[in-house]
């Protein structure tokens, strides 16, 4: 039933955009059809796939390392909690700044190609999961804990089966966090660096008034945040089984 | 009022499972910064094999106790001995707690299992032993449920099972049917009774309900209010087991009854921390401070 109300949504969205390309001047707003024409242009020539292809690498390049690195820092943080404390206030500080204030001294270590372009990516998504993941072990249950200590578990087992599990549903928050900003952060890089991929696309299109072209790409681009984030919230579906909506 | 065997106290204690002697704890409040005395020269012994109650207001200490007899704490000054040695937590000592604490992420059987983890059985002997006592606790369908999809009772019989699984010589166990409504209560009760006389564990058994602690144990602990200390240890005196016959009807049952409510009473309306506070209530038994 959702699915269809959804469907019909989808439906109202693309007649809105269709009637506002009919009543703006100019085409600013290209219509449905000429979206899609460009589209097929675009497919055709093999442009789409080579930016899809390029931007994909810089995303899930810097994603993963993202991942890499804040996940067992988080952890580690979380379980040593002096270590924690030590680092959470620079953690916090440079959470809260904005990383594109790094670009040129990153454009000037690493140049203008992927490596650039990943750390880039890296560097926004590596935040949102390192800080959910540490407070995720953080908001462990003391009192499970203890149950754990009054059987004797070892400090292994009280990591893999106690701390670990009740992290998770926090560090998914993080992954969903980190997955839009890598997204973001990936055409930002490809905006300010060397300019290739879908940002690349973005800027030529949008600089020449390429209305049509430049659609397709923002449309890909939403294609691939929701795929993400669908993806992301299916394996929370599976590693959550036990949350019962009671 | 008959009180303990107070004449042979001294041979009880030297053959006792469990011995407190002297034991004073304090915990750091976490807003205030001043320690609370839970704990104030608290003496207690349990022989081995028997069924003790403590019994006492809210915020006594009796969970201390219990804490403190399974070594998850130690004590700051004072000693405690489980059969002649400072206890350490694991698979001899059963804790059933107050708020189940059951893993969520784990399954009935999971959760049973995994109090079998320092016991030295494999893999396949600790399913077996699992499944073993969730069916003695009827939950045998329920074995691949996650505690999120049962009921209170349920829950509570899992931590039962979880407890005896082990096969503990000591049993300690908080208010375990504090949560539980009172139908199912009194069945847990019963279930407990039957399950004690298969497996004859030395039970600690903290509860502020005066009928459960006579019902169940074979020697009632009278507590006061913070700093915990113990009143008075009473022998209960009637015939196991107890659920064959209306242990509620019997002249013993209720003199006790009787007798442990009104020092509860006058424990509570002596407590100047308590919101019954009134010294003046002129209470006949009260207590010698």
């Amino acid at each position: 039933m959702i699915a269809l109300y959804r469907f019909l949504f989808l439906i109202f969205l693309i007649v809105l955009w269709w009637v506002i390309s009919l009543n703006v001047r100019a085409n600013f707003i290209p219509s449905p059809w000429a979206t899609l024409l460009a589209a097929q242009k675009l497919l055709a020539d093999g442009k789409l796939i080579v930016a899809l292809g390029d931007s994909l690498i810089t995303f899930a390049g810097g994603y993963a390392l993202g991942i890499l690195v804040a996940i067992p820092v988080g952890l580690v943080m979380g379980v040593f909690l002096p270590v924690g404390k030590t680092l959470e206030i620079y953690v916090y500080a440079l959470a809260a700044m904005p990383r594109v204030a790094f670009i040129p001294l990153i454009i000037v270590f690493l140049g203008l190609g992927f490596p650039a372009k990943i750390f880039i990516v890296f560097l926004g998504a590596v935040m949102p999961v390192l800080i959910n993941t540490y407070a995720g072990v953080l908001a462990v249950d003391q009192e499970l804990i203890e149950m754990a200590r009054s059987v004797r578990a070892g400090r292994m087992q009280i990591f893999a089966r106690i701390v670990l599990p009740s992290a998770v549903p926090f560090i998914i928050v993080g992954l969903r966090l980190g997955a839009t900003i890598a997204l973001i952060n990936t055409v930002v890089a490809e905006l300010y660096t060397a300019v290739r991929g879908l940002g690349g696309l973005l800027a030529i299109y949008g600089n020449t008034f390429r209305m049509a072209e430049y659609f397709v790409i923002v449309i890909v681009l939403a294609i691939i945040g929701v795929i993400v984030s669908e993806g992301l919230r299916h394996l929370e579906k599976r590693l959550v089984r036990w949350k019962t909506s009671d | 009022m008959t009180s303990g065997s107070s004449s042979g106290e001294a041979a009880a204690a030297a053959s006792a499972k469990i011995v407190l002697s002297g034991v004073s704890k304090a915990f750091e409040r976490r807003n205030s910064g001043t320690p609370t005395m839970a704990l104030q020269h608290l003496d207690m012994s349990v022989p081995e094999g028997h069924f003790v109650s403590i019994l006492g207001p809210s915020g006594c200490g009796k969970t201390t106790v219990l804490r403190l007899v399974d070594g998850l704490v130690p004590p700051d000054s004072g000693s405690v001995l489980v059969a002649g040695q400072a206890p350490r937590p694991g698979p001899e000592m059963g804790f059933v707690f107050q708020a189940f604490r059951l893993i969520p992420w784990a399954t009935v059987q999971a959760n049973v299992e995994f109090a079998l983890t320092a016991t030295g059985l494999n893999k396949h002997e600790r399913a077996e032993r699992a499944a073993h006592y969730i069916a003695l606790v009827g939950l045998q369908r329920f074995a691949q449920s996650y505690p999120g999809e049962l009921s209170g009772g349920m829950k509570q019989r899992v931590a039962l099972a979880r407890a005896f699984a082990s096969e503990p010589s000591i049993l300690l166990m908080d208010e375990p049917f504090a949560s539980i409504d009172a139908q199912t209560r009194e069945l847990m009760q019963v279930e407990l009774m039957k399950l004690w006389a298969q497996h004859r564990a030395t039970v600690l058994f903290v509860t502020h309900s005066v009928d459960e602690a006579i019902m169940l144990a074979d020697r009632v602990v009278l507590m006061s209010p913070r700093p915990g200390r113990v009143i008075e240890e009473i022998e209960v005196g009637l015939p196991h087991p107890r659920w064959q016959y209306d242990i509620r009807a019997t002249p013993r049952f209720i003199e006790l009854r009787s007798y442990l409510w009104s020092a509860i009473r006058d424990l509570v309306l002596n407590d100047p921390s308590s919101d019954f506070y009134a010294p003046t209530s002129g209470a006949a038994s009260t207590p010698a401070d």
